[in-house]
C-alpha cells in the first residue's frame, strides 16, 4: 500500500535529495546530495529503514499533510521545532502519521538544513541514476525544481534496507574547521596564508546549495588581487577567493570547474557541520594533513 | 586528432581535498598540457585503478577521485606515476563531429564586432573560423559544455570586459583562442558569435 504527502508550505530551497549523483563531473554535473549528509542519514536511522530519497528544508520551514495512506517519518539535522498536528514533538525524532495528519517545521535554535525521511521510497523518477535535486543543473527531484506548496509526493514501496550509520565526526575543542591546503595555496603570500589560519571569518546570509560566502573580517585577503588561472576541477569544501578578496566555500551543488584561486578545502568530516553554521557565526580554519582527515573518515580518534 | 611528437610535460600530483588527487601538467593552457591531460584520462578510463571512483579530465589536469576507505594518496600516486611513465599523448583517439550552426544576427550578436576587431568581414571571419577542425579540449564547466581549440594566433581575442548574465542554450562562444559551445543557459564573458543546434540535451546527458 502506498501513501501520499502534500506540501502545504515550503521555503524556497526545499528539495528532494538522496546520496547524490556521483560520477558525472566530466559531463558538467556536480553530485548534489544533502548539505548535511550525517543529518540526512540520522533521519533514516530514526525511521528505522533506509528508504530512497528524503526532503531537505531550510530555516524557512516546511509544512506537509499526509493525504493518503499512512507512513512513518523521521526528522533530524540541525535543531528545528517540529509539531505533529500542532503538538510540539522532540527534535530529532520520528512518528507514525495517518491520513489527514500534519507535520510542521519551524526554525529552532541551530542549523540551516533539516531532513525528513520516510519508511517508503519517494516515487519520483531517477535522473541519471539519482533523485537528488541539482539547483545548478536543474535536474532531479520534481522536474529539477525546489518543492512548493501544492506538490504531492507518492511514497511507494516499503523499504527494508537497514539505515547506514553515519555518526558525525568529533568536533575539535576550539570548534574550528579543518582544511587541506588548496591547489593554489602556493599562489598566496605567506602573510595571507598565515592570516587565513589565524583569522576569523563570518558566515554571511549569502548562502545556498552552491556556496557560502564568508566575510573576511580581518582582511586576510585584502589586496590579494585577481589572478588569471586556467579553470580547474572543484570539489565540495573548496574555499575560493574572489578578485575582491571575498572567500566562498563551494558546497554540494558547486560548479564543476572554476578559475578563482583556492586556498584550502574543508575536510569531508567537517563539511556537514560547516553547512549548518548560521549567518553571523565566526569560524576559524585549521590546516591538517590528508592522513589526519582520513583517520576522521575511518572514525578513529585522532 | 592527436598531437604526435609533442613531449609530455612533467606533471605535479597534489591532493585536492581528502578524497581526490589532481594530476596537473601545467599552470597555463598549452596544447601539450591539454593533450597530456586527455591522454592520461583516456588511459585511466580503460584501466580500473583500485579505490578510484571518478576520473575527470580538465583543460590541463586530471582529477582522480578516490575512496579513502579503499586506497590512500601515497599508494594511488604510485599507481598514477606508473601509468604516467608509459603515457603517450600521441596515442589518444577521437571522433570528428560536424556541428550545424547559424551565424550572426540575433543568434550571434558579437559576430560583427569580433570580425572587426580581427580586421575581417563577418564572412571572412566565418571562413577563417571554420577552416580547420578544432579539438575538444575539455568538458565539465556546465552540462554539455565543450571547450574547443586551438585557433591560430591571428584568431585570438581576449574575453569581453563585461559578463552577460545568461546566454541561451546552443550559443557558440569565442575567446582566448578557443571556441566553446554552451548546451545550457550560462553566464559568460565570452563573445557570442553563432548558434548551434546543440541545445539542452535530454537531462543534460552526454559530455
Amino acid at each position: 500500500m502506498s501513501a501520499a504527502i502534500t506540501i502545504v508550505r515550503a521555503g524556497p530551497l526545499t528539495t528532494i535529495q538522496d546520496e547524490g549523483r556521483h560520477g558525472l563531473l566530466a559531463s558538467g554535473i556536480s553530485a548534489s546530495g544533502p548539505m548535511d549528509a550525517a543529518g540526512f542519514a540520522h533521519a533514516a536511522e530514526l525511521v528505522g529503514v533506509d528508504a530512497r530519497g528524503g526532503i531537505e528544508f531550510t530555516t524557512a520551514g516546511l509544512e506537509l499533510a499526509v493525504t493518503g495512506g499512512a507512513c512513518r517519518i523521521g526528522w533530524a539535522g540541525g535543531a528545528f521545532t517540529a509539531r505533529h498536528n500542532g503538538e510540539p514533538v522532540n527534535w530529532p525524532g520520528a512518528a507514525q502519521l495517518e491520513t489527514g495528519d500534519r507535520l510542521g517545521i519551524t526554525p529552532g535554535p541551530a542549523g540551516n538544513y533539516g531532513y525528513l525521511r520516510f519508511d517508503r521510497d519517494l516515487e519520483v523518477p531517477a535522473v541519471l541514476g539519482s533523485l537528488a535535486t541539482s539547483s545548478r543543473a536543474q535536474l532531479g527531484g520534481l522536474a529539477g525544481q525546489a518543492l512548493q506548496a501544492g506538490d504531492r509526493l507518492v511514497l511507494g514501496n516499503s523499504a527494508t534496507g537497514q539505515p547506514r550509520r553515519h555518526p558525525p565526526a568529533p568536533v575539535p575543542a576550539d570548534n574550528s574547521f579543518r582544511v587541506i591546503w588548496g591547489i593554489h595555496a602556493d599562489l598566496f603570500s605567506p602573510q595571507a596564508r598565515q592570516a587565513f589560519v589565524a583569522g576569523r571569518f563570518d558566515v554571511t546570509a549569502q548562502m545556498d546549495r552552491m556556496g557560502v560566502r564568508l566575510r573576511d573580517t580581518a582582511g586576510a585577503f585584502a589586496g590579494a588581487g585577481a589572478l588569471s588561472l586556467v579553470s580547474d576541477a572543484i570539489v565540495p569544501g573548496d574555499i575560493q577567493i574572489l578578485g575582491d578578496g571575498t572567500p566562498i566555500v563551494l558546497m554540494r551543488d558547486h560548479q564543476p570547474t572554476g578559475g578563482y584561486p583556492r586556498i584550502a578545502t574543508i575536510i569531508s568530516a567537517d563539511l556537514d557541520r560547516f553547512a549548518q553554521q548560521r549567518p553571523g557565526t565566526a569560524i576559524a580554519f585549521q590546516p591538517v594533513s590528508v592522513e589526519h582527515a582520513h583517520r576522521l573518515v575511518r572514525g578513529e580518534t585522532v | 586528432m592527436n598531437d604526435a611528437g609533442l613531449p609530455l610535460p612533467k606533471p605535479t600530483i597534489m591532493p585536492l581535498g581528502d578524497a581526490a588527487l589532481l594530476v596537473r601538467f601545467a599552470t597555463a593552457l598549452t596544447p601539450e598540457a591539454n593533450s597530456a591531460a586527455v591522454a592520461l584520462a583516456q588511459a585511466l578510463g580503460g584501466d580500473r585503478v583500485p579505490g578510484v571512483v571518478e576520473i575527470v579530465p580538465n583543460l590541463v589536469s586530471v582529477l582522480v577521485r578516490y575512496d579513502p576507505l579503499r586506497t590512500d594518496p601515497a599508494q594511488l600516486a604510485g599507481e598514477l606515476r606508473l601509468r604516467l611513465a608509459r603515457l603517450d599523448s600521441a596515442g589518444t583517439s577521437g571522433t570528428q563531429h560536424r556541428i550545424e550552426t547559424r551565424f550572426g544576427g540575433a543568434e550571434g550578436p558579437d559576430l560583427d564586432e569580433v570580425a572587426g576587431l580581427l580586421g575581417l568581414t563577418a564572412a571572412e571571419f566565418v571562413q577563417a573560423h571554420n577552416r580547420a577542425p578544432l579539438r575538444v579540449l575539455a568538458t565539465g564547466f556546465a552540462p554539455g559544455f565543450v571547450y574547443c581549440g586551438f585557433h591560430p594566433p591571428e584568431l585570438v581575442l581576449p574575453r569581453r570586459t563585461t559578463v552577460r548574465r545568461a546566454v541561451p542554450p546552443g550559443s557558440v562562444l569565442f575567446a582566448a583562442g578557443q571556441t566553446a559551445i554552451a548546451a545550457t543557459e550560462i553566464p559568460t564573458g565570452w563573445h557570442v558569435i553563432l548558434r548551434s543546434g546543440c541545445g539542452r540535451p535530454n537531462a543534460a546527458g552526454s559530455g
